[in-house]
């Protein structure tokens, strides 16, 4: 029987029965301990804020900060494997092709948590938010949207197609960063990461001083302009959109070759 | 099914630790791959299972590279390392997670080298002891049914009846189109059990003949002083010596430890 070396939809599934099967304790727990965890942040942030003076900008407000922090923390622990010689050795030699232990980890690490993180808030924080309606009368915004949180991004009613992309990316760049990361480093894969482009930024920004003064840029705004060089604000957002989107490939080409050369 | 032509690896800032290494392997054997610490043997069967990358030369698994990992060959190598990790999972567990990836599976021949080892299926891995952990890879490695069986140091941790469990299990389990490559320093572990015998040195295969080849050339007996003037090779044991000498004497068993000492200290048996 000829078999498949390229991508086998069969096999990914294998892969996710096969997570399921090894964790088939640990997930439950993660949950219950993540979901009393946030249960617990909304009633004293709420005990803070007095109850009544809770609204939905408050939720979203935590929906972000929880968001970012434990969604950098989740895909920094992608490639799991990698993080010590044995369990590389065994993950390498599993029958399955480097693609799908690719799509595997980007379905379980970034589309997972994207998808079930904000479903899994929602639901906590309406059931926590009508229990305590229940004991304390006076927290009256209890019913959680998203629709406020959606509304920053839309316009007048219209979407800002690069600013949307733009947005899109940056949020996908927070996940895809430390997922690279994780591919690449084997230990200590979120210091490491987050050390990398602290010294990316850093030098960026030392060039782009050192380009400024060295070439006394100040002196090429048009008047009444803040942009040099851009026409406005919109081709800026595309150029930025266009530049984060080429970011992110090549975060994940770096991914995909840091799995494709592993070596145990 | 194992094809090497001059080649050439070594780890990042390192010395080469293979250049021009050259050698064939078939199926139906088990082969023993000996070699002094640091001699490569580790790192060669890495190579072989796609594990580490050759830097040049031709590496050839079954028709496959194995560095590109292809599904077709990895469900047709199983190594079982010498440190290895399992999750905290039961045997039964394991054993539904992993198996599917195996086309030629043998849930009975698993079934039954369990019960010889004495492991129930429902036992936590991560409960075993190292031996008990081993015994288990071991049966999962013969139970994949794999066509190259890679095995790095497989008696090490195992007692006295496991390792001759694990020789009976072994020799009784294979099939002809399987090849098992065994790296050891416990050749004892291993006499009567391999038919073929490599050994490393300096990162070159220096000996690479069958168990019969060896005995058709050399004997291994016990003597005195005076028979040691004839002998290839000897070393003091007590009460006399160990000899290796030419054929002519009647045919005895191979003495790896002896042959290998004897090899690695540059004699030829021919």
């Amino acid at each position: 029987m000829q078999t498949n070396n390229s991508f086998s939809f069969h096999r990914l599934m294998l892969l996710f029965k096969q997570k399921l099967i090894i964790n088939k304790r640990r997930y439950p727990l993660a949950l219950a301990a993540f979901s009393g965890s946030l249960i617990i942040s909304f009633v004293f942030a709420q005990t803070i804020n007095n109850f009544g003076n809770w609204s939905n900008m408050h939720y979203v407000t935590t929906f972000i900060s929880v968001f970012v922090i434990v969604g950098i923390a989740y895909s920094a622990f992608s490639f799991p494997p990698f993080r010590s010689k044995e369990k590389s050795m065994v993950y390498l030699m599993l029958p399955a092709t480097n693609s799908e232990k690719f799509v595997f980890e980007i379905l379980s690490r970034i589309v997972a948590f994207i998808v079930l993180m904000p479903i899994l808030y929602w639901i906590l924080a309406n059931l926590e938010g009508a229990v305590f309606h229940y004991y304390f009368p006076e927290l009256t915004n209890y019913k959680f949207s998203f629709r406020d949180g959606f509304l920053a991004i839309v316009k007048d009613g219209k979407f800002e197609f690069w600013a949307l992309i733009l947005t899109l990316q940056g949020i996908l760049f927070m996940f895809i960063a430390p997922f690279a990361g994780a591919g690449y480093f084997s230990k200590s894969p979120l210091v490491k990461t987050l050390l990398t482009f602290s010294i990316i930024m850093l030098s960026y920004f030392l060039f782009a001083f050192l380009l400024d003064k060295s070439l006394n840029l100040e002196g090429l705004h048009p008047v009444g302009k803040n942009l040099i060089f851009f026409k406005d604000g919109q081709t800026v957002i595309k150029l930025m959109g266009i530049g984060m989107v080429i970011v992110n490939l090549s975060l994940l080409a770096i991914a995909w070759f840091s799995l494709k050369e592993k070596e145990a | 099914m194992i094809q090497i032509k001059d080649l050439h690896f070594a780890y990042p800032r390192q010395e080469v630790l293979f250049s021009n290494l050259s050698v064939r392997l078939e199926a139906g054997s088990i082969t023993g791959l000996l070699g002094k610490n640091g001699a490569g043997k580790t790192s060669l069967l890495k190579l072989l299972t796609g594990l580490l990358h050759p830097i040049s030369g031709e590496l050839s698994v079954m028709d496959h590279q194995p560095r590109k990992r292809e599904v077709s060959l990895l469900n047709d190598v199983f190594m079982v390392p010498e440190e290895f990790f399992f999750p905290s999972i039961s045997i039964r567990d394991y054993v539904k997670a992993y198996t599917p990836f195996y086309p030629r599976f043998d849930h009975e021949l698993l079934d039954r080298i369990l019960i010889e080892f004495e492991l129930g299926n429902e036992r936590k891995l991560q409960r075993l002891s190292h031996g008990q952990k081993k015994k288990f890879l071991i049966a999962f490695a013969m139970a994949t049914r794999c066509r190259l069986l890679v095995l790095d140091e497989p008696t090490n941790g195992l007692d006295i009846p496991s390792k001759a469990l694990f020789r009976k299990i072994l020799a009784g389990s294979l099939d002809e189109d399987q090849l098992v490559v065994i790296s050891t320093h416990q050749v004892k572990d291993v006499e009567n059990l391999i038919d073929k015998i490599i050994i490393l040195d300096n990162g070159e295969v220096i000996f690479h003949q069958t168990i019969q080849e060896i005995s058709q050339k050399v004997a291994f007996i016990s003597g005195t002083s005076e028979e040691r003037e004839a002998a290839i090779y000897s070393e003091a044991v007590p009460g006399g010596y160990r000899l290796m000498v030419p054929n002519g004497y009647e045919e005895t068993e191979v003495d790896i430890e002896l042959l290998f000492n004897a090899i690695t200290n540059g004699h030829k048996i021919g």
